[in-house]
């Protein structure tokens, strides 16, 4: 079972949900179960009481009533708190986890109906849910039989939101100076930020490097990279100028990243319009 | 150039911080926190979580690092539960569902499983109500040991309940067959071996509890107890069943899906029907708690007999046929933007 799930919004964003663990969904379980065993001994309790004080032509409409009542706590708790609660109950609210659909939006009467009615199935042999439990473990997005049923997940939703975005607005601002630290596509090819470094610091530094390590240097930086941009490597290899070609190479493809990132910054405002978009 | 530049990273910080507090504020104040906001500012924030969501897009694909596009996604998730939050329901505010006929279609399209079903709780009630009569012993086997030395209170019904008792044996009864037909429900998703039991050890012993008490010379008393009440109460166990095999037959045999996405796909069929049967179990416990058990005479059970079958035959023949051409068909078939696999 994976840890996580993506799911594409109506906005075309894709969000990334977290899977609840097989362990808080079992606490939340048991929490549950505990308030419905507590809710129907209230009950027991309440129609004992009343019948011992008073006895009157409603006792029994009132016993039939309480049978009911039970029956609707007994099968009916994990629907109503998932149907009013969007996808939780308290258990599940103390434990942090929720019931979504599979597209990332809430679940409704229906879901809860669904996944909730056919409990019976994952309780197997019951109370264990060791059914559910196995299929849970052997599915993905870790669903039991209800689930599969209802088209519904289970996610752990975090609320700590207010969190430092120290490390955010530092890559906001590379952003806006066009220095983001994203791979850059070349013709045939991709380059990744630390390559481009090593060649931002090889050509600075040339200059210092005594001829023959310099030569050295620039074929084993530029070599990988010749056929990327649609040079001819073996042409480069046997050539006596091998280490100045090699130069014009690595300049080539800086170059080439640094007119790909103005087009990435330069697209990025047009690409959005919602107020306070900065790039 | 530098002063701007800090000022970009502080404003997205100070955006991205507002914006994480006023979701949270309204999560944790429920769905009156949203409808609490007028329309100006509701159109602000929806704003502001599309430019969060862009920011988000642009983390993910500018190299942010791992921990700036965590935080976004979570605000993103936290604000996309707030915002699509109650889209279920204004979802069915929209089309009015034809309630009444959505049952009667479900069952009419799982004709397969309705008549898998009957075949199974029929065909084994038959058969073991044959069998103990021919061979009376089986009894000992089959039928409940309350039965075996029965006195029927009259030649008309077997029992007489108190008026005064009749309420909590109603709902008793009401809500152990619901309990049951839920069960039959349910376990379709043990590839139907758990319906497909129950459905046979439902109709063994019932036919059994017949037989033994035809081979008595009670089948009087018997025929004019559960005739009032037991049409609509096999009926509703028979759909029950048939809509746990509607479960099974995703899982046995998906087609060309995968068989969650099958089971996805016929669960709302199945609901609809369990849902209806539940409906049809109320009835059938009101008169097994109040008509049942009184003193109305033989023919009249007989009339409540033929008067619910007829009902529900002309129901499941006729009802919802005007609409079938309608899209929504059963318990709340949402237009999926689905994610399938």
């Amino acid at each position: 079972m994976d840890d996580s799930v993506s799911i594409a919004t109506p906005d075309h964003v894709t969000l990334d949900f977290e899977l609840a663990g097989l362990g808080s969904r079992l606490a939340a379980m048991l929490i549950d179960h505990l308030f419905i065993i507590l809710l129907l001994i209230g009950l027991g309790l309440l129609l004992g009481l009343g019948n011992l004080f008073s006895f009157s032509s409603a006792t029994p409409w009132i016993s039939a009533l309480m049978v009911i009542v039970s029956f609707l706590v007994f099968w009916g708790y994990f629907l109503f708190f998932e149907t009013i609660m969007t996808g939780q109950t308290p258990g599940k609210r103390a434990t942090g986890i929720r019931v979504i659909r599979e597209n990332g939006l809430p679940i409704g009467l229906r879901e809860a109906a669904i996944r909730n009615l056919v409990r019976i199935a994952d309780m197997l042999p019951p109370p264990a849910y060791l059914l559910g439990g196995i299929v849970a473990s052997a599915d993905a997005r870790g669903r039991r039989l209800g689930d599969m049923a209802a088209g519904t997940i289970v996610v752990r939703e975090r609320f700590e939101l207010a969190v430092d975005f120290a490390s955010g607005a530092a890559w906001a601002e590379r952003v806006e100076r066009g220095q983001s630290r994203n791979a850059v596509t070349l013709p045939r090819g991709t380059i990744s930020p630390s390559q481009l470094g090593v060649i931002e610091q090889f050509l600075k530094r040339r200059a210092d490097l005594p001829p023959e390590r310099r030569a050295e240097l620039a074929w084993q930086i530029a070599e990988p990279l010749i056929e990327l941009i649609g040079g001819d490597r073996r042409a480069i290899a046997a050539s006596p100028n091998r280490g100045l070609l090699c130069e014009r190479v690595l300049a080539d493809v800086l170059d080439m990243a640094r007119q790909t990132r103005r087009i990435v910054a330069a697209a990025a405002p047009v690409a959005t319009e919602g107020p306070g978009s900065l790039f | 150039m530098t002063t701007t530049q800090t000022t970009a990273g502080e404003e997205k910080q100070r955006q991205w911080t507002k914006l994480a507090a006023d979701i949270l504020r309204l999560a944790k104040a429920g769905p009156r926190g949203l409808r609490s906001l007028s329309g100006a500012v509701l159109s602000d924030l929806i704003d502001r979580y599309q430019a969060l969501t862009a920011d988000l897009a642009r983390a993910r694909s500018l190299g942010a690092s791992p921990s700036t596009v965590d935080r976004l996604n979570r605000i993103a998730v936290a604000g996309h539960n707030l915002l699509y939050g109650h889209i279920g329901a204004s979802r069915k505010a929209g089309t009015r569902k034809d309630w009444i006929g959505a049952f009667a279609r479900a069952v009419r399209d799982s004709i397969w499983a309705v008549a898998l079903s009957a075949g199974l709780l029929f065909g084994s009630a038959v058969a073991s109500y044959v069998a103990v009569q021919a061979y009376p012993e089986l009894a000992y086997d089959l039928v409940p040991p309350g039965f075996y030395d029965f006195e029927p209170t009259s030649d008309e019904h077997m029992h007489e309940i108190p008026g005064l008792a009749r309420p909590l044996v109603s709902s008793s009864i009401m809500t152990h067959n619901i309990q049951v037909t839920l069960a039959a429900f349910g376990l379709g998703l043990t590839a139907g071996i758990g319906t497909a039991y129950l459905l046979l050890f439902n109709g063994l012993t019932l036919g059994a509890v017949a037989g033994w008490l035809s081979a008595q010379g009670r089948s009087r008393a018997l025929w004019g107890w559960v005739m009032p009440h037991g049409g609509t109460e096999m009926l509703a166990i028979c759909l029950a069943g048939a809509a746990g095999f509607l479960l099974a037959g995703a899982i046995l045999a998906p087609g060309r899906t995968s068989r969650a996405t099958a089971l996805r796909l016929i669960a709302g069929r199945a609901l609809t029907i369990e849902l209806g049967v539940m409906f049809m179990l109320v009835i059938a416990g009101l008169i097994e708690g109040f008509v049942s058990p009184s003193g109305i005479g033989y023919p009249a059970r007989i009339v409540i007999l033929a008067v619910s079958l007829a009902a529900w035959a002309a129901y499941f023949f006729l009802a919802g046929r005007s609409r079938s051409a309608s899209p929504a068909r059963t318990f709340g078939e949402s237009p999926e933007s689905a994610s399938g696999a």
